[in-house]
């Protein structure tokens, strides 16, 4: 006979408030098989869990509800106060009656029947629920870190600090993402090179760091403590053991005249190159769609001037399935491509340029060795206009967020020009400016006070080229009237976005996006660093716009969250998964496919002279999750998930 | 020579030289514009073999009788264009082995009738992808093209009205060859799921269920429509979910013997207009 234990939880006023609790007890009381239905203010609290444990002694109660908030907050609060008592915990089940009831209703007594209702199902459910025991798997203790920038290169020095091992799969030939191209870095107008390089070559050193440069992730495959990840190792046609990183070979390279990536197209590269001069590994990769001897199958004057055999032609990509246990993605961002923006001419005059594109003029390392020069004629621009918000917070055109960087950018931009064009003028055309964060606020006022940054709060709405000078016609919101400005260059803050294909990559590792492809957190403020797959952390500009700072303390929080998952051998799992049916199985493989876990195995059942008679699936219970994916797939109604069992839930739903 | 004497010939030959062991076609049946599978396992019970334009049921579904392929010998079958594609669902499913079956296929336009070249249902390729190309997905239809234009409401009552005259005999289950499961959902009665009484409510839930079991799999060949004694019309169901599948997941039943069935495979181009 069932006894079922009934508590009802006020949550203060949350559920209280809006539903009459005395007379869902009252309702319960009178369920048959309820032995128990109480009500309190905070079951949570040490007092409410002591009643319930209480409770379940007294009157050796076979099952309880509690009518609470959702079981993500507190099923397993309830469920430990179950096996303190001597209950098997998932014997507890938990009836969701605040967020989906007393939060969305304002009609108490249509609230307080629903709450009724739903507390009912779950009595009912939890009537058919059996003892279970939970599952214990492995953990392999190796980290992937995906994306080389400086989030996932703080990440991964993190985890390998902390002795354990990591692979750091970056897919350009080098590491260093955006913040290698950087010229000084706000607030503190450090070199960013200087900060960014040693970090790099740590990284690439470190015993516990494989580095895989100009790799790409094909699949993940697994769960949170037992991932296979295969990675395509693009061939460099260069062997990354015998080559010196010399250089020979790109100086003798007859195409010279690819526009350089890593400059924005300001600087030229030739066909086997490295990004740039500090890039990290050294050695150079050959790009296939420039090369001339993929062509035609002529030249190879970089074979020849190699002094170490490194180079070769017939070099194919390799292909690792790698066993990890977490997964850090730092993939990051990428500039907003500003074509949309006719009225700003970018594209069509060549001193109207990106700030990226600025970052590469102001380095040391850049096209121009760190002069501020114009791209159309190579002289020293004497007036620079810069449009904020060139893309971002613009529903229409552009993305509605933030980009958070660019205020504080711009100002910097500003500030290194004027360091190092003396006597040059600025013109910032702004909306607002979003300074929020340790020195920012200070930093700006600097290029306002000290450099004399002449701020206009308005929207441009045209540039135009007249008589050599580039005229930008915007508003001035604060003197309420248009302006028109003549400048020697413009440079556009343009929005960050995420990385093309950032959607597809979510879904080839099995994390969710959100509208722009920014990867979601699991909680936007408990969670932030976690992704919504166990075991797949987030670190940097690939979860939302950040800045250095940020995106290093994400990283380095990231990497406590695998150290911790790494802290146990191993990793104890919820019982909740699928069995299959055998008699009743039909073989047609549906499920092995639809499960998203390969948890599902082809089982051949055999007579007693050993023939195959049938088919039929089996399910693998160390790599069940029981997500009842395949439960929802079977036609025949062969599979069924412990916790979760047909049963149960054609009870809950009668129950209503 | 009629093709019904040059396929009676094949037949002949097949069993004649032990290639198949047995023949499924068509025969006479109890009135004369009716035609009844026929099972011929040697070569003089061929004679009985039919195939005129009134040959339209589809015969693959014999093929998955328990224990029939489980010799591994060949099993030779008079298929229509639907029926070859259900062999190659039934391959895919891992219902038969395709090699065992050696394919009498022929096509029919009115009361004509002409013969397909092959034997193997991979000969059947390259006429398959031609079919999906020309799939027409407005295939008009007068009495889906009524349906398409009812409000929901109308529609609704529609269904209500035919569904209520379903026996549950499930005729239609036995005569579709993709409904081959050992046990049916509407057999299981821990919990009952579906009502086994023939009321509305009962009848809407296993017609809908047997249309979602159908998605992506049903080969139109009519079998069900012609089984079902009180004459509801499902092909306009499996219709409507055939279209479905084309439009929103580019999924022709039956195209491959690899082919993934479309409920249980996930492309990285699927539409995602259901998620929110
Ligand atoms: C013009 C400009 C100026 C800026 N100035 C400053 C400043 O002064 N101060 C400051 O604090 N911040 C500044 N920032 C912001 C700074 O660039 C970012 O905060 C930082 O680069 C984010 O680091 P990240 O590692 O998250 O991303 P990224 O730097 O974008 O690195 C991501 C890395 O992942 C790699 N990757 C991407 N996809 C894959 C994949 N599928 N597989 C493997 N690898 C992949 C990329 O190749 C790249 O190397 C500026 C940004 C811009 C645009
Ligand atoms: S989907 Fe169902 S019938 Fe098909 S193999 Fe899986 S358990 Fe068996
Ligand atoms: S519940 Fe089914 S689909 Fe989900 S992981 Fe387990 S076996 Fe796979
Ligand atoms: S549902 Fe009907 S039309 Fe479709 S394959 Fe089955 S029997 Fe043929
Ligand atoms: S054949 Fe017709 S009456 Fe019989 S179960 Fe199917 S739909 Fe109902």
């Amino acid at each position: 006979m069932a006894k079922i234990g009934v508590f009802i939880c006020h949550c203060g006023e949350n559920i209280g408030g809006r539903v009459d609790c005395s007379k869902i007890v009252e309702a319960l009381g009178e369920h048959p098989g309820v032995s128990v239905s109480v009500e309190y203010k905070y079951f949570c609290s040490d007092p409410g869990q002591e009643s319930v444990k209480k409770a379940i002694r007294e009157n050796h109660l076979t099952g309880i509800v509690v009518a609470a908030c959702s079981p993500r907050m507190h099923e397993a609060t309830f469920r430990k106060a179950c096996a303190e008592a001597g209950l098997n915990p998932y014997l507890c089940e938990i009836a969701n009656i605040r967020e989906q009831c007393s939060w969305v209703h304002s009609d108490k007594d249509m609230a307080t029947e629903k709450a009724i209702d739903i507390t009912r199902s779950m009595v009912e459910k939890v009537k058919l629920n059996n003892n279970l025991h939970p599952i214990e798997v492995p953990v392999t203790r190796r980290a992937m870190v995906i994306g080389g920038g400086i989030a996932g290169i703080q990440a991964a020095l993190d985890i390998a600090n902390a002795g354990q091992e990591v692979v750091l799969v970056e897919k350009e030939p080098s590491l260093g993402g955006h913040m290698a191209q950087l010229s000084e870095t706000f607030p503190t107008l450090d070199c960013s090179q200087c900060i960014m390089t040693p970090r790099m070559v740590e990284a690439a050193q470190h015993p516990n760091i494989t580095l895989l440069t100009y790799s790409e992730v094909e699949k993940v495959e697994g769960y949170i403590g037992n991932f296979t990840v295969r990675v395509k190792k693009k061939s460099r046609f260069v062997d990354m053991q015998t080559c010196t990183g010399c250089g020979d070979c790109y100086t003798k390279c007859p195409v010279k005249k690819i526009p350089s990536e890593f400059d924005c197209g300001l600087g030229r590269r030739t066909a086997i190159f490295t990004p740039f001069a500090q890039s990290v590994p050294n050695n150079p990769i050959i790009d296939k769609d420039h090369c001339i001897y993929f062509k035609n199958g002529k030249c190879q004057l970089c074979v020849k001037a190699c002094k170490f055999d490194a180079i070769n032609f017939t070099f194919q990509d390799e292909y690792l399935d790698l066993e990890i246990g977490a997964i850090v993605v730092a993939t990051g961002f990428q500039v907003q491509d500003t074509a949309m923006y006719g009225e700003y001419g970018y594209g069509k005059y060549p001193d109207v340029i990106t700030g990226l594109q600025f970052e590469r003029l102001a380095s040391a390392s850049g096209p121009t060795a760190g002069k501020i020069l114009r791209p159309s004629d190579q002289k020293e621009p004497q007036h620079i206009v810069f449009i904020q918000c060139a893309g971002s917070r613009d529903p229409s055109k552009g993305v509605r967020y933030c980009s958070k960087i660019c205020c504080m950018y711009t100002a910097k931009h500003a500030m290194l020009y004027t360091h190092k064009v003396h006597g040059g003028k600025t013109s910032i055309f702004y909306m607002d400016i979003r300074a929020g964060g340790k020195g920012y606020d200070e930093f700006t006022r600097r290029a306002i006070e000290e450099d004399e940054a002449s701020y206009l709060r308005g929207r441009v709405s045209k540039v135009w080229q007249e008589n050599g000078k580039l005229m930008v016609r915007g508003v001035d919101t604060l003197l309420g009237r248009p302006v028109e400005v003549e400048a020697d260059m413009v440079v556009l803050a343009t929005a960050m976005v995420p990385q093309p294909g950032a959607k597809e990559f979510a879904k080839t590792i099995g994390i969710g996006y959100d509208e722009y492809g920014f990867y979601n957190e699991a909680h936007l403020k408990l969670r932030p660093v976690e992704s919504s797959t166990a075991g797949i952390f987030l670190a940097g500009a690939c979860q939302s716009p950040k800045d250095i700072p940020d995106s290093v303390a994400q990283a380095s929080a990231s990497a406590s969250k695998v150290l911790a998952l790494f802290s146990k051998d191993r990793l104890e799992r919820e019982p909740v998964i699928a069995s299959c049916n055998e008699a009743t199985c039909a073989g047609c493989w549906g499920c092995v496919l639809a499960c998203p876990y390969n948890a599902i195995e082809k089982k051949d059942i055999l007579d007693r002279s050993g023939k195959v008679i049938k088919q039929v699936a089996s399910v693998n219970p160390g790599l069940c999750q029981g997500c009842g994916t395949c439960v929802t797939f079977c036609r025949s109604n062969s599979i069924d998930l412990a916790g979760f069992t047909e049963k149960q839930i054609f009870a809950e739903v009668m129950g209503l | 020579m009629s093709i019904e004497v040059q396929y009676r010939d094949r037949a002949k030959e097949l069993l004649a030289k032990g290639e198949v062991k047995l023949v499924i076609g068509y025969g006479g049946g109890s009135t004369p514009n009716r035609r009844r599978p026929v099972f011929a396992s040697s070569p003089e019970e061929v004679d009985r073999l039919v195939l005129d334009s009134l040959c339209i049921a589809n015969l693959s579904g014999y093929l998955v009788t328990e224990g029939l392929l489980s010799d591994e010998k060949k099993v030779a079958v008079f298929l229509r264009p639907e029926g070859i594609r259900s062999i190659n669902i039934l391959a895919a499913e891992n219902q038969l082995n395709a090699d065992q079956v050696v394919i009498l296929g022929f096509e029919t336009a009115g009361s004509d009738i002409r013969p397909l070249e092959g034997g193997n249902v991979l000969d059947f390729s390259e006429f398959i992808v031609t079919l999906s190309e020309n799939r027409v997905v407005s295939d008009s239809d007068p009495v889906i093209d009524k349906l398409e234009n009812m409000s929901a409401q109308e529609r609704f009552s529609f269904w209500q009205d035919e569904f209520s005259k379903c026996i549950k005999c499930y005729a239609c289950r036995q005569a579709c060859p993709m409904c081959y499961c050992r046990r049916c959902i509407v057999d299981c009665n821990q919990p009952q799921w579906i009502n086994t009484s023939a009321h509305t409510l009962g009848n809407f839930e296993w017609n809908i269920i047997r249309a979602f079991h159908l998605a992506g799999r049903c080969v139109e060949c009519g079998n069900c429509d012609r089984a079902c004694p009180v004459n509801i019309p499902l092909r306009l169901v499996n219709r409507r979910m055939a279209v479905e599948a084309l439009n929103s997941f580019d999924h022709f039943a039956g195209l491959s013997v690899t082919q993934e069935p479309v409920l249980a495979s996930f492309k990285k181009d699927d539409t995602e207009t259901f998620i929110l």
